[in-house]
């Protein structure tokens, strides 16, 4: 039995730990509370004036104004934030939640678990290489690809929510995220490190890999010095594009093909930094992966031709874009959380079930063919493909297109977010509102559309209500009206996928 | 590019007074880190270990291996035997030009070495061992570390290959168990950053001491 240390946290919570270390971290050593619902992690130096200050914000100041507020506690699964800071024999600590089940390996690595990581924490890094996806990983552990974009989705969501607040994370990396791809969950881990604005910001420059090209530039000057770029929002955005870029397509998006020193380290800080240059870069092609050079198991991740960015879809490959080619090496214009989450959104409605069972991405995003076919296996769609384009009415009786579409396949559901277009899937939305309104079905070779809670649905082209219990044949050119309120969206039905 | 390999050394003493408990505390120490490192994700993808023992001769147990690929075999100490460090480095030097890509104007380099030496005595060829500390100070290693392993074990001459020298008190299973966790720490650290990303090392643990 381990002697149990009780204190107070400075915001006056009563808290509680077992004298052992559970586990050491970069600057923390951690112990579990005797109940095992939180733990406590001490800094193994001792902590300025300033650092004290910023955990104080974080964990009072902060924490309330994104737990406190209405919806606060959807927050609580996507951000693991930290409850109070205690000093005990002079030490640091912060009190933080544990993490959720799910981010525990169940299974772990292949062969009946050869590297013995079942249990252990899931670190973003499993997922986000080719080469650890197909060699190491259970294949119970992988997930589907439409759980990727779920991951993203969350990740991006909780960012957009740090950086409404004004903090930014300032060391954003799959070390600190942790992912759980069989349910598409994700939580945001280690925010003691948050940057908050008018506070002395912590003495970090992030992990390699997602480190901003302007702050790889300038980690040789002071901390102190004027030009040197320090963690901010904008450099959480460059770390977001490619923390989405490497759990969508397992590759880097900067590491190809180009030298730019022969000593390791100097061409790492250019490839990182001052010519950072994107591996699929549509004019300069000088940094391509080689194909040739590449380990068996990272193909076919690393061959651009063949699994380039844009299979994913329509939304996110102008993001990719601006983020790995102007926004690189001009911070201003990176795409925000906001832009990502909302892609990312869009996305999922835009993806498709694979007809391969043995497909291991099993999900893919059409590409607007009349036979689409999934990039990462080949296999053709073999079904009809009712898609809804969705407008909306800005005065009157004109509707424009919204630029939003949603695939039906079975399983499919239509939610409050497609009948109006004020709506969007986030912490925003009531439990009222998250409920499906409408599902689709396949009878005897005709899709249907059941209404189960759309009061005011119209068959525009038929010119007759469907009532709440009534359902809708697909065909392609109908019109239907789904909300007559501000907002409200009709959808243009269009038929894809073979006859 | 594949992620850039981080090649890793691990020489040890095989000599005639590692015999009984200790070269079993070794061995028990070997196989937990070669567990720990292939847990780690980042490592995984990276780290290519190969190792070196010594005794009256140096012998290449395995190259340069990547670390998903190496099975880290029982090490076995002859009854007698003198400690041939300057061998094992005379060895390291070979395998290391020829094993270690430099980068060129089309190939991307590995990352510089990292290298752990450990001993419980001093090196009986001293000769040898001037002339291959000379050659491994003209290498770029990104860091070598050296152990000294019990009462007997010499920081002086230690000191002469690096000033990174870490002292165990005992040839005990605990604290071949700590040093070799710590080994682990240091090189998963080199395999999320590359070796030479902020000098750091990791906390070392309480019992251990850095030799003064």
């Amino acid at each position: 039995m381990n002697d149990i240390i009780e204190l107070k946290t400075w915001q006056g919570e009563a808290v509680a730990f077992e004298d052992a270390v559970i586990g050491s971290g970069a600057m923390k050593d951690v112990c579990f509370s005797p109940d095992r619902s939180y733990v406590i992690g001490f800094f193994r130096e001792p902590q300025g004036a300033a650092t004290r200050e910023r955990l104080r914000v974080i964990c009072e100041d902060y924490r309330a104004g994104i737990f406190g507020q209405v919806g606060g506690d959807y927050w609580r699964d996507l951000l693991c934030w930290p409850s109070g800071v205690v000093e005990y024999q002079g030490r640091v600590g912060v009190v933080v939640p544990v993490y959720a089940p799910q981010f525990f390996f169940e299974y772990g690595s292949a062969n009946n678990d050869m590297l013995g990581i079942k249990g252990r924490e899931k670190e973003g890094k499993w997922f986000a290489s080719a080469n650890n996806q197909a060699r190491f990983l259970d294949p119970r552990e992988r997930g589907h690809w439409l759980n990727y974009l779920l991951i993203c989705t969350r990740i991006a969501r909780a960012v957009r929510r740090m950086h409404a607040a004004g903090l930014a994370h300032s060391d954003l990396s799959y070390k600190n995220v942790l992912v759980d791809p069989r349910s598409g969950s994700a939580c945001i881990i280690d925010l003691d490190g948050l940057v908050v604005p008018g506070k002395y910001p912590p003495d970090v420059v992030g992990t390699p890999d997602f480190i901003a090209p302007e702050v790889v530039m300038t980690a040789h000057l002071p901390h102190a010095s004027p030009e040197r770029k320090l963690p901010s929002i904008a450099t959480d955005r460059h770390a977001l594009a490619v923390l989405i870029y490497m759990y969508l397509l397992y590759r880097h998006p900067l590491r190809g093909c180009k030298v730019h020193d022969p000593d390791p380290s100097c061409d790492e800080a250019l490839a990182m930094g001052e010519r950072a240059l994107f591996v699929e870069h549509p004019q300069d092609p000088s940094n391509r992966i080689c194909v040739a050079d590449a380990r068996p198991s990272e193909l076919p991740w690393c061959d651009t031709q063949r699994m380039p960015y844009t299979l994913t879809g329509p939304y996110l490959t102008p993001l990719f874009e601006r983020a790995f080619t102007a926004g690189l090496h001009d911070p201003r214009l990176r795409p925000s959380a906001e832009d990502w989450e909302f892609a990312l959104v869009r996305t999922a409605d835009l993806s498709l079930p694979c007809a391969n069972r043995g497909c291991i991405q099993g999900w893919f995003v059409f590409d607007n063919r009349r036979v689409p076919s999934c990039p990462f296996c080949g296999t053709p769609y073999p079904w009809p493909l009712p898609l809804l384009n969705f407008y909306s009415s800005r005065h009157g009786d004109s509707f424009r297109p919204d630029d939003q579409r949603l695939m039906v396949y079975t399983g499919q559901s239509l939610f409050e977010w497609h009948v109006n277009r004020y709506l969007a899937p986030n912490e925003r939305l009531t439990q009222a509102q998250q409920a499906r309104v409408g599902y689709f079905e396949l009878r005897q070779g005709t899709w249907w559309l059941v209404n189960e809670r759309l009061p005011q649905c119209r068959d525009l082209s038929a010119g007759r209500d469907v009532a709440v219990g009534e359902r809708v044949a697909l065909r392609d050119g109908l019109q239907l009206l789904l909300s007559r309120e501000a907002g409200g969206r009709l959808a243009l039905v269009q038929m894809a996928g073979a006859a | 590019m594949s992620e850039r390999r981080l090649p890793v050394y691990i020489l040890v003493d095989t000599s005639g007074s590692m015999r009984g408990e200790p070269i079993h505390s070794l061995n028990v120490g070997l196989k937990a880190m070669e567990q720990a490192l292939r847990r780690d994700p980042f490592a995984l993808d990276t780290v290519h270990l190969s190792l070196i023992t010594f005794d009256l001769e140096a012998r290449e147990l395995f190259p340069l291996t990547p670390l998903d690929a190496v099975r880290i075999p029982e090490i076995e100490v002859p009854s007698s035997g003198a400690t041939f460090l300057g061998a094992a480095l005379d060895l390291l030097v070979q395998r290391v030009d020829r094993d270690v890509r430099r980068g060129s104007e089309t190939q991307h380099g590995d990352w510089r070495p990292m290298v752990f030496v450990m001993t419980d005595g001093a090196p009986s060829d001293t000769q040898a061992y001037k002339e291959a500390t000379a050659a491994v100070k003209q290498r770029d290693f990104a860091r070598i570390v050296a152990c000294a392993a019990g009462p007997k074990a010499r920081v002086e001459a230690l000191r002469e290959l690096t000033d990174t020298v870490v002292s165990l008190d005992t040839l005990d299973g605990a604290m071949f168990a700590q040093f070799f966790q710590w080994v682990s720490g240091s090189i998963a650290a080199g395999g999320r950053s590359g070796p030479d990303a902020g000098d750091a090392l990791p906390a070392l643990p309480s019992e251990l001491r850095i030799a003064i």
